[in-house]
């Protein structure tokens, strides 16, 4: 959608809104349009009433007759919140972080119902409109005749889904990705990622829109979130909405239920061969060249990249002409502040590394539960391979020469996120 | 005019790849085999015989045999009555056939092996090429002997560059009426699988097979090669599509649960439970290029297949044990 289009349409429409406020609308706009299925912009940008000055009942239309889809008139309240939260902003810095969860919340209920067929949605906001509006429904027999047909409808929907699954009426990818798993997870994905971290991608548009790349991100916080969230970066925020295929320890595929999930995530294990496999088929992919010493870097080392490897990514990139993509993330070393590693027990179950934190293992399966830092993910402009040719793969020179290019590019990105950052929350 | 002898002709895989080389070549086409063959073999003339060394060394230079294929494996297609019996088909045969084809002079031998030599790993890439080494932990049944197999044959051909061998490294075969390990896996009510992993695995229609041996026979490509339907599926996947549930075990219990974890590494698929945790996936690219061989069956269709035959797997199933105790009164 062209975003000049889209401004000049609104201010046809608003044009009492100042342009500050048209400019957070768009944008709001478009963030909210690219996470829909159709990727349509939908005609709640030009039926939007002006925002009303006093900010307090405007939401659920009462017929809801102008909208084409219920998620649009949830969009709406979210829309409100975050108005009135820009309102109260500047006196009220915490009243602005409910706010927003509760904007966060509503787009939550928003995307789902965008999922459900029409009828289906339709009933569920009837439901959702009966709840805001009258309380006292909670009592009437039909409201509740409403929930359990809403849940029987669900709950047809879900079975006819495992039947079909059970028939083995799917379809893998020959990695073993499964979109359906995806769509299952991506809802968890996109809390962490919008409401748990907030985290803020920039650069998005250097990520090719088709064709083969290799994003080289550094690599921490004990559990590979990192990778998830860029996933999930590229998924929401591009336009295209490329599937990243990371590359994971290959241990990994040692342990049982996380393997298979992986691998239908889309995720594929981290040797040579599979990564220029997945270039030659234009895939793109994501790379983490520090590995274990990345990931399991202890609290005081945050932030300072570790040996990326013996330049394997680099390799494999001048072998498939790929360009190198240096991904930065911020915010990610905070998520389990590494004290120590208990490297007798990790010898003893065999694992990496054993992670001692402020709440691990002590909370135990709580301790698991990562901290809400705020994150930023940026996507630096790619550096092309395609000048080196693929012999230049057995030159060590040139792949040294090409690793440090990157490591420097995405130390100096870091270096400047941090400086930029005001909290880690 | 080449003269073909296709080995093992008593064998359904043999007379079908027999039928291929009927229809697409011209040269004559000679059936060994200790039987007569149960299905039809096309326009091979056929020859029951049990042949020692020499005597086979005589027959490939009485009719000038040029191309001899070897498509037959015990306990693939044919269920094992003895483990001694099994590995003398399988090894020493196919070493007395190499070094009788050495002396007589053929010029090219196409063996068969199986993608499962490579072994399953978690560091084996996810589509494994033919130059990645074979697995050398397994030390019993089926896979012994295919691993045996195939490094002999590659050493042997390398002092012997005369002789033109081509080592077809087939996926397990599933359809066109053969009842193969994975079949009798699949045909189970519920195929156990092991809790918490879904390798992936691929398969392998005998009539694609049956071509990638013709091609071979045909071509002057010598080397290993990958055989397998295009776009593997995950285990799981795969005893869905064929009509049946799995029957994830937690692991210890698995190994009490599942048959191939006792001694017979002979007929239950896939023959060492190291399958069932990693994948072990070939990379077929070689043989589409150099052989200019396509699988025409895709995976699922071959698996959808067998939803609609499982009759046919209960008559084969009953055929089996028949067979077995037959060829048990037969041998000497």
């Amino acid at each position: 959608m062209n975003q000049g289009a889209m401004e000049s349409e609104l201010q046809a429409h608003v044009p009492e809104m100042s342009v500050e406020e048209v400019e957070l609308l768009v944008s709001q706009r478009q963030t909210a349009s690219d996470s829909t299925v159709t990727g349509q912009l939908s005609p709640i940008a030009t039926t939007r009433p002006p925002p009303s000055p006093s900010g307090d009942e405007p939401v659920f239309a009462a017929d809801g007759g102008t909208l084409s889809h219920p998620a649009d008139a949830v969009y709406e309240l979210e829309l409100h919140m975050r108005e009135q939260s820009r309102h109260t902003g500047s006196a009220d810095p915490d009243s602005v972080v409910v706010h927003n969860f509760v904007a966060d919340v509503w787009r939550l209920i928003a995307e789902n119902l965008e999922r459900m067929a029409p009828p289906q949605a339709r009933i569920a906001f009837d439901l959702l409109r009966q709840f805001r509006i009258d309380g006292q429904d909670y009592l009437s027999p039909d409201f509740w005749r409403g929930i359990g047909m809403l849940l029987a409808y669900q709950l047809k929907e879900q079975t006819e889904f495992i039947r079909r699954r059970l028939r083995g009426e799917y379809q893998t990818d020959p990695y073993g990705m499964d979109r359906e798993v995806i769509e299952i997870v991506r809802p968890f994905l996109l809390f962490m990622y919008r409401t748990w971290w907030r985290i803020r991608a920039e650069g998005v548009e250097h990520v090719p829109g088709d064709g083969r790349a290799l994003l080289v991100s550094n690599h921490s916080g004990v559990l590979p979130w990192d990778g998830a969230m860029i996933a999930t970066a590229v998924y929401e925020e591009h336009p295209s909405a490329r599937i990243v295929r990371n590359l994971f320890l290959h241990w990994f595929s040692t342990l049982p239920i996380i393997a298979p999930t992986l691998a239908s995530m889309g995720q594929v294990p981290a040797i040579p061969e599979n990564a220029v496999r997945l270039l030659e088929d234009d895939e793109l992919v994501c790379v983490f060249p520090e590995g274990i010493k990345g990931i399991g870097k202890l609290f005081r080392d945050r932030y300072r990249l570790a040996r990326f490897g013996r330049g394997g990514f680099v390799q494999t990139a001048l072998r498939t002409g790929a360009p190198l993509q240096p991904v930065a993330v911020v915010g990610a070393e905070e998520i389990y502040p590494l004290l120590g590693n208990a490297e007798p027990i990790a010898r003893l179950f065999g694992l990496p590394f054993f992670p001692i934190t402020p709440f691990f293992p002590w909370f135990g399966v709580l301790g698991v539960i990562p901290l809400p830092t705020r994150w930023s993910i940026t996507f630096c402009p790619p550096i092309p391979t395609t000048e080196y040719g693929p012999e230049a793969a057995d030159d060590p020179l040139t792949v040294f020469m090409l690793t440090e290019q990157v490591r420097g590019v995405i130390q100096q990105t870091i270096d400047a996120k941090l400086q930029e950052r005001t909290s880690i929350f | 005019m080449t003269t073909m002898l296709v080995y093992g002709i008593d064998h359904l895989f043999a007379a079908a790849v027999a039928r291929w080389l009927s229809v697409h070549t011209t040269g004559r086409l000679i059936g060994l085999g200790e039987r007569m063959p149960g299905a039809p073999t096309g326009r091979a003339e056929i020859l029951t015989a049990t042949l020692n060394g020499q005597q086979l060394v005589e027959l490939l230079r009485a009719t000038q045999v040029q191309v001899v294929l070897q498509p037959v494996f015990m306990g693939e297609e044919t269920p094992v009555t003895s483990r001694e019996l099994a590995c003398q088909q399988n090894v020493l045969r196919t070493m007395e056939l190499l070094g009788a084809c050495a002396v007589a002079g053929v010029r090219r031998v196409i063996l068969r092996s199986s993608t499962l030599v490579y072994g399953a790993s978690y560091r084996q890439p996810a589509f494994i090429n033919e130059q990645q080494p074979l697995a050398d932990r397994y030390r019993h049944g089926l896979l012994r002997d295919y691993i045996e197999v195939d490094s002999f044959s590659r050493e042997f051909a390398r002092k012997h560059p005369q002789l033109g061998l081509l080592l077809l490294r087939c996926a397990s075969f599933v359809g066109g009426g053969i009842a193969s390990p994975l079949t009798r896996y699949l045909a189970r009510p519920y195929p156990p699988t092991l809790l918490g992993f879904d390798p992936r695995i691929q398969v392998l229609h005998p009539d694609d097979a049956a071509q990638a041996f013709g091609l071979a026979a045909m071509s002057t490509a010598t080397g290993s090669f990958n055989l397998a339907a295009t776009a593997p599926v995950k285990l799981a996947h795969a005893i869905r599509l064929a009509g049946r549930q799995p029957m994830p075990f937690f692991e210890p219990l698995f190994n009490v649960i599942w048959p191939g974890a006792g001694h017979d590494h002979y007929s239950h698929w896939p023959f060492e439970p190291d399958f069932f945790r990693y994948g072990c996936v070939a990379d077929i690219r070689r043989a589409e290029s150099e052989l200019s061989w396509t699988a025409e069956y895709s995976t699922e269709a071959v698996l959808r297949a067998l939803t609609s035959t499982q009759s046919d797997h209960a008559e084969a199933r009953s055929i089996n044990p028949l067979e077995a105790f037959l060829s048990r009164r037969s041998a000497p």
